[in-house]
């Protein structure tokens, strides 16, 4: 006898913040892929109206209006979209304390954001409030004797660069794209061509003011609050919020720059690594054009480090000059006609690229005086797009060159045009520092990373497209147990595949012991 | 006349594709509204298996899957292709097992996790579109009329799409359509393995002919053109699994029954809407091999939702970029079909030519003439010619030719 199905309604229970439901599916379903909701349920705004009748009894403006809170609907990498209940820009840390004790009581998410330049959705909020650190962009305080300067944490490094460069100073590592916010790059890392001989940005960090997830306000730093101060920095933003920050800054220099070219990516990759650890030049790193037009640069602040390097180390580089590759390149070309787009690509790319990064307008006696012009606005408008796109690896000196061979094909697989960004990352920091990181768990003394980046020219590609190749990307760091420079929001599912199950949860742990409601930063790492 | 609702979006039904939608609008906060005929949650004859992709956009949007939503077993291992020549080829999927999903509330569980504002009960019924809105009459089953204004509407509501029907009026009529039974039967003896999902490759039997395990019962379904007697060759399928993999069933106690518009993907000859009007999902055309419509309906679901928000954020026109964002949906779905992809690629999640290498001379020269005689019948729908040159142009220019898309 045949029985007539009638649907009854089910129960749709969410798990809480931080909670992984068991699979249902089986024990060994999506193998080596995440098993994680990676983009989170919009926050449906329970307590949100009492939330923000505490903030204005504090004093506390928020606005809600849907043009304000429309601006903040995505971040640069143009992928996860999000509309906040409401903003704040933050004037003072007392203000930033106040919205987390109310935040906390209330159990409102915040997101908080400087730059927003994350590539994965970290700083966009799915509902609850966003919390702009830009409203913080002062410089505090610069001490030329002691080479020292606080300043607030929403403050863009290029604005930061341009305080110091008036009295002669100079930061000593910061991010590639100087727009981001000092504070969101102490939380996450921060690299440049520097970071093989200086570290990442937040190795330079001296003291930190933070506020606590609870509201609490705390100087931290190697000596006060440790714990703390070791935690807030490449801790994503999941242990509290850095409203000031005390930073390492040096004399202002001048520096002389110069271009290897390689056509075999594993050669300049070599020869990287031994720069790197040779501590041969002030500042190295490659930069392609596709795996073909590999450029391996170096800069010096001195000329004796110049001299040295040329008289000890360029013996031993492969790479050529700019003519003698353009000969060798030309040959590769005219014995493979069928391949004539991509000569044509790369001619046009060498004719536009190489004077942006010799400006003669930032140029004085061959130097270039202003690197935060050459090294940000050249670089992104190269390099990068209106929409950021750059999955990464980051892996000890013994899995780099694999894991970079390994990301070109997957590019090749994704993409007609695409540039790889391969920088050391010297560690001068405590390990416990580094521990659930960018900086992978096997690296000694110098880590790698690399950035793997589409052009995207214009086209508009689907977020699945993008997200393909990205996990492809990620997918390689689960492979080799490497970990990743972007390292949470949508990607945030490898982190407990990489770093397995026990260290992300003593790490939750910690989070929900400073943390109880899980409302600073939810949805990024857990 | 009832008051008018205005919404963002409108999104016409509330299946997968409709949640994927819905998920990638309501996160950006937009205002949408799912119009879906039945009362939630509706009864949705399907098979149930789900490709690992499609199983990892669950989880990253919605989360693991409650066990309420899943069948017994709850997990597919992989597919068994059976060749009437003798030769039976097991595939695990790639990436590990896959959820046999219960598409009555793992539809209901996505769409309630996604956070949108569903009207059930309430049939699409027109829109019409003003260039600057479009303006919705749904219906409920009194004939009450319900009036929706919105920016856009997202029509996401399957093969028999209301929505692409008001928009291509002789659309129906110019493309196959197929009907697909499952019957569910008592298990007497079924040597079967329940890991598996079953697939014959015989052409006696029927276009579309499969067997898997759900809750102590043996489905046994096919698909074949519509109009066809399908109850013959149910009949038939039944004594053919009996002779040839001693399977013994019962009486059926459950038939479902669902029409659909194959073929689209495979000449790559998808709708995918016009003005601020969206089509996406089966409705849109999209269907992998074995007829596996839930990954390719959950990612251009997603898609169409986000090119709702680029439009909104970049004020440009919806169709352009729903057309450029789609174009690796469809890669992803036509290349299944594509002869040269499987010969010399791979794109399907289990290995077939990576399975058949390792069997003999033999049972590949089987293999091979077996599928003929299985492609043979398909002659009459004249798709070979045009599968062939989409097959050629995929090659030499790295997509499929979007002109051919309506």
């Amino acid at each position: 006898m045949q029985t007539r199905f009638k649907p009854q309604p089910i129960a749709i229970q969410a798990p809480g913040p931080g909670v992984i439901p068991p699979c249902n599916v089986a024990s060994d379903s999506l193998i080596g892929i995440p098993r994680q909701q990676t983009n989170p349920c919009r926050w449906q705004g329970e307590g949100w109206q009492s939330f923000v009748t505490d903030l204005v009894n504090r004093g506390i403006a928020v606005d809600e209006r849907r043009s304000a809170r429309t601006l903040y609907q995505s971040d640069a990498g143009g992928i996860a979209h999000g509309l906040p209940h409401g903003v704040v820009v933050a004037r003072s840390t007392e203000v930033v304390a106040g919205i987390l004790a109310a935040a906390q009581q209330h159990r409102v998410p915040v997101t908080v954001r400087g730059g927003g330049l994350t590539t994965e959705g970290e700083t966009v909020s799915f509902g609850g409030l966003q919390l702009d650190m830009r409203g913080m962009s002062r410089v505090l305080e610069i001490d030329a004797s002691k080479l020292t300067v606080r300043c607030e944490a929403g403050i863009y490094w290029h604005s930061l660069a341009e305080s110091l460069r008036r009295q002669g100073l100079d930061y000593l590592s910061a991010p590639l794209n100087m727009t981001s916010s000092v504070g969101g790059t102490l939380g996450v890392g921060g690299i440049d061509i520097n970071s093989p001989r200086l570290g990442c940005s937040a190795d330079q960090a001296l003291a930190l003011t933070i506020v606590t997830p609870t509201g609490e306000i705390l100087r931290c730093s190697e000596n006060e609050n440790p714990w703390w101060f070791n935690r807030v920095l490449l801790g994503y933003g999941q242990f509290g919020i850095i409203t000031e920050a005390t930073l390492r800054i040096r004399p202002f220099t001048p520096i002389t720059m110069h271009y290897f070219y390689y056509q075999d990516l594993k050669q300049a990759m070599e020869d990287l690594v031994m720069v790197s650890e040779e501590d041969a030049a002030d500042y190295m790193g490659i930069l392609t054009m596709l795996d073909r037009a590999v450029n391996l640069l170096v800069a010096f602040d001195s000329e004796e480090r110049e001299k040295e390097f040329f008289r000890k180390w360029r013996p031993r580089l492969r790479g050529f000059g700019e003519a003698r590759f353009a000969l060798t390149l030309g040959m590769h070309y005219l014995l493979r006609p069928w391949k004539f787009r991509e000569a044509l690509y790369l001619l046009n790319r060498k004719r536009t690229l190489l004077p942006a990064l010799k400006p003669s307008h930032h140029l004085r006696d061959n130097r270039i005086v202003d690197r935060t012009v050459v090294f940000s606005q050249a670089v992104w408008k190269f390099w990068g797009g209106r929409q950021m796109v750059i999955p990464d690896l980051a892996t000890s000196r013994g899995k780099f060159i694999e894991a970079v061979l390994r990301g070109n094909e997957v590019c090749r697989k994704y993409f007609p045009h695409y540039t790889l960004y391969c920088v050391g990352i010297k560690l001068i920091g405590p390990k416990e520092r580094y521990e659930l990181s960018c900086i992978p768990p096997d690296a000694e003394d110098i880590a790698y990373g690399c950035e793997f980046e589409p052009m995207l020219e214009g086209k508009t590609y689907s977020r699945d497209h993008i997200q393909a190749f990205k996990n492809e990307i990620y997918d390689i760091g689960v492979q080799m147990g490497t970990s990743y420079y972007r390292f949470g929001g949508m990607m945030k599912g490898y982190i407990r595949r990489v770093f397995g199950d026990e260290l992300v949860d003593k790490h939750l742990a910690m989070k929900r012991e400073v943390d109880p409601a899980m409302i600073l930063n939810r949805d990024v790492i857990f | 006349m009832s008051r008018r609702r205005t919404a963002d979006v409108i999104i016409v039904g509330a299946s997968l594709s409709a949640a994927a939608v819905a998920k990638r609008l309501v996160d950006a906060g937009y205002e949408t509204i799912a119009l879906e005929r039945f009362p939630l949650p509706r009864n949705k004859p399907c098979s149930g298996i789900i490709s690992p992709r499609g199983h990892r956009f669950l989880i990253e949007n919605f989360g693991p899957l409650p066990k309420e939503v899943l069948h017994d077993p709850t997990a597919c291992r992989g597919v068994t292709f059976y060749f009437p020549g003798g030769v039976d080829l097991p595939m695990d999927f790639d990436g590990g097992t896959t959820p046999h999903l219960n598409r009555t509330y793992s539809d209901y569980w996505a769409i309630k996790r996604s956070g949108v504002t569903v009207h059930d009960n309430l049939r699409f019924h027109s829109a019409v579109d003003h260039g600057t809105h479009v303006d919705v009459i749904a219906r409920n089953h009194d004939d009450g009329e319900q009036h929706y204004r919105a920016r856009y509407v997202i029509g996401a509501d399957g093969p028999n799409s209301q929505v692409v029907r008001g928009l291509y009026p002789g659309y129906r009529d110019a493309i196959a359509w197929f009907t697909v039974k499952q019957h569910l039967h008592e298990i007497i003896d079924c040597p079967l393995d329940p890991e598996y999902f079953h697939f014959w490759f015989h052409p006696g039997l029927g276009f579309y002919t499969w067997s898997h395990q759900r809750s102590g019962r043996q489905i046994v379904g096919v698909g074949y053109e519509a109009g066809t007697d399908l109850a013959e060759r149910h009949a038939r399928t039944l004594t053919y699994l009996e002779e040839r993999h001693g399977v013994r069933l019962g009486p059926c106690d459950l038939r479902e029954t669902s029409v659909n518009n194959f073929g689209l993907s495979l000449i790559n000859r998808y709708v995918f809407g016009r003005g601020n009007i969206l089509v996406t999902g089966q409705a849109a055309g999209f269907l992998n091999m074995i007829a596996e419509g839930m990954s390719a309906a959950l990612h251009s679901g997603a898609i169409a939702g986000e090119a709702a928000i680029e439009a909104f954020r970049g004020n440009r026109p919806v169709q352009e970029i729903y057309r450029s964002m789609i174009a690796s949906e469809v890669r992803r779905c036509s290349d299944q079909w594509n002869i040269m992809k499987i010969l010399f690629g791979r794109p399907h999640e289990a290995d077939f030519m990576g399975t058949l290498a390792k069997r003999s001379m033999r049972e590949k020269m089987i293999v091979l003439k077996d599928t003929a005689k299985f492609l043979a019948p398909w002659g009459r729908f004249s798709w070979g010619r045009q599968m062939l040159w989409q097959a050629v142009r995929r090659v030499m220019t790295g997509d499929y030719d979007p002109r051919r898309w309506k």
